[in-house]
């Protein structure tokens, strides 16, 4: 009683230190999450005396950005090598190329997916639940077996008059070999929710099937169709390898952050503003679709 | 029943077949190679010659002369045994570590709910970035890491043990405050698992958090009545309910391990010394900087291929049998 009066009630002592424990845990948590995506966020408007300090205190600056973006034939018309590789990077062909090709990978296997996604769900026929599993194994194939390939393809395959190696349509054509499996599994898992009953009222109503996909269930599984989008553009604006195979100097944002590499090594400062541009867009999208990720790597594996 | 049966096959049609061209032919074309003398600098000879007289096979040409070099290249074996170190580490770390992040965020808590929205950070950003960061921040002259790496854990330790050598009973060589991480074999390995784990760890954490979520309630419940303490419910209760969603995510996490490619080039360029050559790495170099030799490269690849096709046979068991 007395133990109590004074505040020192050896459990609830034991519950407040617990608490603090916790508290310091998520504290820690979020600071090994979060500490390499703030030291790049603040490299990149540091000036570049500051760049390679671990000060934090400084100026802040949106010289880096001006840097990589800066116009090519200004570069040109500076005098040494030396000069231009300081003058800048002009990156801006790069995040058109990482825009345009995941942009178009995603209007190419979205549509083909949802479709598929959709038998797969609806109908069963001969080798459904094979094929599935198959398409989900197809991602267990490593990269570099798809770009190899490919590479000896694309050298001598041309389309309107060029090979296609170092085109962003070949990167596109490899692109789908990752990109298609995840979103079929993922818009499967959509259109699985989605209660079968409408669409046996459609059919009672005398609508074929085409009808019913195309104005009762695609309409529906629209929410989901957009997520699985936002996945798949995720994915083809961090892939690398085939980028870095197949794209060559069609540079996408991913293998642009390289040429940040000046007469001296990696100019950070610029390293940092590059790696801010590619990944601030995706923060928001990963965010929109947050509920959604863990679905789409796994393929519904986990739940 | 309404349904057609062809329609769903002009449904799955059109991406079945991409799937298969973009994944089935380079497969089948990667094997060919295999078999094949094949090097980028020199024009090659396929068994396979389509001529006038339609087709014909030239047995002679093909060989397993790449297979049987790859496994007496010294590099080769490095690259083997490089992989599987970082797929040890980074599994274990993303896993336990994913495990540990998850069972402290479950519970409600604005501090919790704000952690678990952060989650989904790393995700967001590039494996390709990743490497460069790290790098960055491992640097030893102005990287942030090296610099709370030594004042947080190496200076501490140090002064302790400088306490006990102050005793007149040991004598404990200091721990040294100018490691180069990515410039020393076991610590570029090391920090490049540790990378990979910055990167899974959060996402590992989510899956757990989910699989957490379903447990019932009651069972926790129950656990506290009969008087556990919150270690025994956590080995006792929470890992023998989790086991098959760890089991999967172990396995996944595995194959994952085994593909990776993009921090090698950003992080460590295979270095010191080939210390970080993965077996992905060691491909690309054969057959698209160094010797260009795609015959090689690609018989490579193919033992890759092996390895993870029983990775996801295991995987998919796992999967299908879980309930």
């Amino acid at each position: 009683m007395t133990a109590h009066t004074i505040g020192t009630n050896p459990s609830s002592l034991r519950q407040q230190s617990l608490k603090v424990l916790e508290t310091l845990a998520l504290l820690l948590i979020i600071a090994f999450i979060m500490l390499p995506i703030f030291w790049l966020t603040i490299t990149a408007i540091k000036p570049r005396e500051k760049a390679y300090t671990t000060d934090i205190v400084f100026q802040p600056t949106l010289d880096n950005f001006r840097v990589i973006f800066a116009d090519y034939t200004v570069i040109m018309n500076a005098g040494t090598d030396r000069e231009r590789g300081e003058l800048g990077r002009d990156m801006f062909p790069s995040v058109v190329n990482s825009v345009v090709v995941s942009g178009a990978t995603i209007l190419i296997a979205i549509p083909l997916a949802t479709l598929a996604a959709y038998a797969f769900s609806r109908y069963s026929f001969w080798g459904n639940g094979v094929l599935l599993v198959w398409i989900l194994t197809t991602q267990f194939i490593p990269a570099i077996v798809v770009a190899i390939p490919f590479f000896t393809l694309f050298r001598t395959l041309e389309v309107f008059g060029s090979p296609l190696l170092g085109t962003r349509l070949g990167l596109i054509i490899v692109n789908m070999s990752i990109v298609l499996p995840y979103a079929i599994w993922m818009i499967k898992g959509f259109v699985d929710a989605l209660p079968g009953e409408i669409e046996e009222a459609a059919f009672v109503d005398g609508c074929n099937d085409f009808q019913i996909l195309f104005f009762i269930s695609l309409p529906l599984i629209r929410p989901g169709v957009l997520v699985a989008s936002v996945f798949a553009f995720i994915m083809s604006w961090n892939e690398f390898l085939f980028a870095l195979i197949i794209g060559r100097e069609m540079r996408t944002m991913q293998v642009a952050l390289m040429t940040t590499r000046g007469a001296l090594g990696i100019m950070w400062e610029l390293m940092a503003a590059a790696g801010l541009v590619v990944m601030v867009p995706i923060f928001f999208l990963a965010l929109f679709i947050r509920k959604n990720v863990i679905d789409g790597l796994t393929m519904g594996a986990v739940k | 029943m309404r349904k057609k049966r062809w329609v769903p096959w002009v449904l799955v049609g059109p991406a079945l077949l991409i799937i298969v061209l973009t994944t089935i032919y380079p497969l089948v074309a990667a094997l060919y190679f295999s078999f094949h003398k094949y090097n980028l600098r020199k024009p090659a000879q396929f068994a396979i010659q389509i001529g006038e007289n339609g087709i014909h096979i030239d047995w002679s040409l093909l060989t397993l002369n790449n297979y049987a070099l790859a496994f007496s290249d010294s590099r080769f074996i490095n690259s083997l045994n490089v992989t599987f170190w970082f797929t040890v580490i980074s599994v274990a770390l993303s896993v336990i570590i994913g495990l540990f992040i998850a069972v402290i965020v479950q519970k409600g808590g604005r501090l919790h709910t704000l952690t678990k929205v952060l989650l989904i950070f790393p995700f967001a950003v590039s494996p390709a970035l990743k490497g460069y960061s790290w790098r960055f921040m491992l640097n030893e002259e102005y990287g942030i890491y090296d610099l709370l790496i030594d004042q947080l854990i190496v200076a501490p330790v140090n002064a302790l043990l400088s306490l006990l050598n102050a005793l007149p009973l040991v004598e404990i060589p200091l721990i040294s405050e100018s490691i180069v991480w990515l410039g020393d074999k076991f610590w570029a390995l090391f920090m490049l698992a540790m990378s990979e784990t910055w990167g899974w760890a959060p996402l590992i954490a989510l899956m757990f958090v989910g699989a957490l979520g379903s447990i019932d309630e009651q069972i926790f419940e129950a656990a506290r009545i009969d008087g556990a303490n919150r270690l025994q419910i956590f080995f006792r209760v929470t890992l023998p309910l989790l086991r098959p969603v760890i089991l999967i995510v172990t396995m996944l996490k595995t194959i994952f391990s085994l593909k990776m490619f993009d921090q090698v080039v950003t992080m460590t360029g295979g270095g010191p010394v080939r210390a970080t050559q993965t077996i992905n790495y060691y491909i690309h170099q054969i057959g698209f900087v160094r010797s260009l030799d795609i015959g090689y490269a690609s018989a490579m690849s193919y033992i890759l291929v092996i390895v993870l096709t029983i990775c996801a046979a295991l995987y998919v068991s796992l999967v299908l049998n879980r309930d």
